[in-house]
């Protein structure tokens, strides 16, 4: 690792601040998102956490990728998570980010998250109930907490991996200068 | 200032683009509308769909008949009962077998439960469309009770996979409906009171849905449309009138009709299928017949059917549900196409019915005509 | 309001019809030639049977044709009504219907994306649902599904077991 990105002490007091207040992007990516709504609502609320909605990329924190992911929405997600500030994470849900799940065989869906993008958890099922989400994220503070979630860090470092992996599925990808 | 509402021009310089894209908390799914803008009107749209696409023709042609009916319920994530109901239907049109009674009501019954869940979501969504978001989080939770009842009967929260072709997985006991009933009477009596005082009677939810998106009667008949946003317009046609399917010619209830066909009756509309629901469902609790609850059709994994067609139908939450089946003797479906009801509005119903509206008009317009984008995706 | 044999013995008179069958209530086919079906589909319409479900295609490779079906419906007599025709599947050409109907030019726009048919008079054939494909149409029956996800994707190595 370089020498700029070690953990000191004062990362270990950022981890404790940041793992209290987590915002998530509100974009429903696949058949998953139906079990948010339940999870963002009074029945199992989750802002007991401190995990609240954005709207924007530019104010999130977490990108939960719920489901499976066409060729089509790819393109669009790689571009949300390179607008997105860090500390980010990425949170893969249901077994379409895992392996391909139901849609192992066509022709239009990704069968592995982890060559695209950093994932630092997944949560299995199809679709998980809202207490598996919640224990989700409750796993994702304790990393954060441990600082073992470091997902943007490896993006930076493995650019060309993951943007040769991009390229082969999608065709052209921008790239930064 | 110059109001800019009445005076269009068609100014290229004037105009601006805006992706009401697919990231955005407003649309009904992962769905974009992509238009040109100019002043507080909408001047020119087009859609941007296939986010979605999963390639479910191509899928239901390499497996056999019994393992699409775990398959097909992905189709339409809001309700996806309808879906392993046409299919089944189809499946039993083309090989002339016949369901038996006690099958047929318990068919009946869990599609109105369905019914019930959709109309309460799609009512939440629309407040949530407006900025009325207390209705949003009371809509998402009287859904969840109903929910928590199909993981009873089913075992699985949105996907049930229980309808399947013969009839259903397995039987009902009656502590179960009575559990169903006493959770209508709590719906009936609790719960849609106080949805009528906060939403219905709520002057600043009716100024907002009162003459906006209206779909006169030859625009909706051109298309193509069906369901309530066809409903609110006059004309009382419901497939489970037209083309009977289940149960339902065996039950007495209402069609109810709108006459201005604006956002807010399509919201009365849809409060008052609700309560029709509700008494379907209980007249088919107290009359359901005894007997099998499936048609024994051999080995599962060789189902087989002689050669021939069929397009069936349904009555959805939002409209008319169609498949067309073609099997030619074998193992696998030879080809299976969705009509999704939203096809009409959501591809070329942008194109034509959208210039005209004010920008914060639209996701109104696209939550009360009931879009749902993974319908015509497939 | 017909009953299905009234609008059989209607079809044969005035249409000039292949094959014309009733497969259950309320529901029938009838398979017209290529040349006569926009005249036929106009004739039907002028009859209430005005509403426009949808248009599918089938690719019956063994005997090189394509068949469009499009469904009809009328709500005063409550029958379903499939017209049919086919066409030549290495020369697939056919006339558009948009002035009939025109949601269909998205659905013409559909069949386009997936089975590579050109539609006379509708120029609007850029892709709707898939996005950059280089391949064959991908509904044709031989495009092989598992083929193309096995060069294209790689599956997830489990520690040396497949």
């Amino acid at each position: 690792m370089k020498e700029k990105y070690k953990s000191s002490k004062w990362q270990e007091v950022i981890n404790w601040a940041q793992k209290r207040s987590l915002f998530m992007l509100h974009y429903c990516t696949g058949c998953g998102a139906i079990e948010l709504p339940p999870t963002m609502t009074s029945r199992y609320d989750m802002s007991r956490f401190g995990i609240g909605p954005a709207a924007t990329p530019r104010q999130a924190d977490i990108l939960l990728i719920t489901g499976y992911l066409s060729t089509k929405t790819l393109k669009r997600v790689v571009y949300t998570y390179e607008q997105m500030q860090d500390p980010k994470f990425v949170m893969g849900f249901g077994s379409c980010t895992i392996n391909g799940g139901m849609y192992w065989d066509s022709y239009n869906t990704i069968k592995q998250l982890d060559k695209y993008l950093p994932v630092d958890l997944y949560i299995a099922g199809c679709m998980p109930r809202p207490e598996a989400i919640l224990e989700g994220f409750l796993d994702l503070k304790q990393k954060i907490e441990a600082g073992e979630a470091e997902g943007y860090k490896k993006y930076k470092e493995e650019y060309e991996y993951y943007k040769t992996n991009q390229e082969k599925v999608l065709g052209e990808v921008k790239r930064r200068q | 200032m110059k109001n800019l509402n009445g005076g269009i021009t068609m100014d290229k310089s004037k105009m601006t683009e805006m992706f009401f894209g697919p990231n955005h908390p407003g649309v009904p799914g992962n769905y974009g509308i992509n238009y040109y803008y100019e002043g507080d009107t909408v001047v020119s749209a087009e859609p941007n769909a296939g986010h979605l696409h999963r390639g479910f023709e191509k899928l239901m042609e390499e497996r056999e008949w019994i393992k699409n009916t775990a398959l097909v319920c992905r189709i339409c994530v809001m309700e996806p009962d309808i879906n392993e109901m046409v299919y089944a239907m189809g499946y039993e049109a083309i090989g002339e077998i016949e369901v038996p009674k006690r099958a047929q009501y318990i068919r009946s019954i869990i599609l109105e439960m369905a019914r019930i869940q959709a109309h309460i979501f799609s009512i939440g969504g629309n407040c949530g469309a407006i900025g009325l978001y207390t209705a949003m989080h009371w809509g998402v939770l009287a859904r969840d009770y109903i929910l928590d009842l199909f993981e009873e009967i089913t075992g699985g929260r949105v996907y049930h996979i229980y309808i399947r072709p013969g009839g259903v997985r397995h039987d009902i006991e009656t502590s179960t409906f009575q559990k169903l009933l006493d959770l209508l009477d709590d719906l009936e009596k609790n719960r849609m009171p106080e949805f009528q005082k906060l939403i219905f009677e709520n002057p600043t939810a009716q100024k907002r849905w009162k003459n906006t998106a209206v779909l006169n009667q030859d625009d909706a008949l051109r298309l193509g449309v069906t369901g309530p946003a066809l409903r609110a317009t006059g004309l009382d046609h419901d497939v489970r009138r037209l083309m009977p399917y289940g149960a339902y010619d065996e039950v007495d209830f209402e069609i109810p009709t709108g006459e201005k066909a604006d956002a807010w009756t399509r919201m009365k509309l849809k409060r008052d299928e609700i309560f029709q629901s509700i008494k379907i469902i209980r007249q088919l609790i107290r009359n359901i017949p005894d007997g099998p609850v499936s048609v024994n059709l051999g080995n599962a994994l060789k189902y087989r059917i002689p050669e021939g067609e069929a397009y069936v139908k349904v009555e959805s939450a939002r409209g008319e549900y169609g498949y067309y089946m073609v099997s030619d003797g074998g193992l696998k479906p030879y080809r299976v196409h969705v009509r999704g009801t939203s096809t009409p509005l959501g591809l070329y119903g942008v194109e034509a019915l959208l210039p005209g509206t004010r920008i914060e008009d639209v996701p109104v317009w696209a939550h009360s005509l009931g879009i749902c984008p993974p319908e015509f995706d497939r | 309001m017909r009953s299905e044999n009234e609008l059989i013995t209607l079809i044969n008179d005035k249409l000039n019809p292949l094959e014309v069958n009733i497969l259950r209530e309320q529901n029938m086919s009838v398979k017209l030639k290529k040349d006569e079906l926009v005249s036929g589909l106009n004739y039907l319409k002028a009859r209430g049977y005005s509403h426009l479900a949808t248009i599918s295609c089938v690719d019956w490779i063994e005997e090189n044709e394509f068949e469009l079906v499009y469904h009809l419906f009328s709500y005063e007599d409550k029958i379903n009504i499939s017209v049919k025709t086919r066409i030549d599947r290495d020369k697939s050409k056919f006339v558009t219907i948009k002035n009939l109907w025109a949601v269909a030019q998205y659905y013409e726009r559909d069949i386009h994306d997936f089975f590579g048919i050109e539609f006379e008079g509708n120029d609007d054939m850029e892709e709707l649902i898939l996005e950059n494909w280089n391949d064959i149409p991908p509904m044709r029956k031989d495009f092989k599904t598992r083929d193309y996800v096995n060069e294209k994707f790689e599956w997830r190595d489990y520690d040396g077991q497949k």
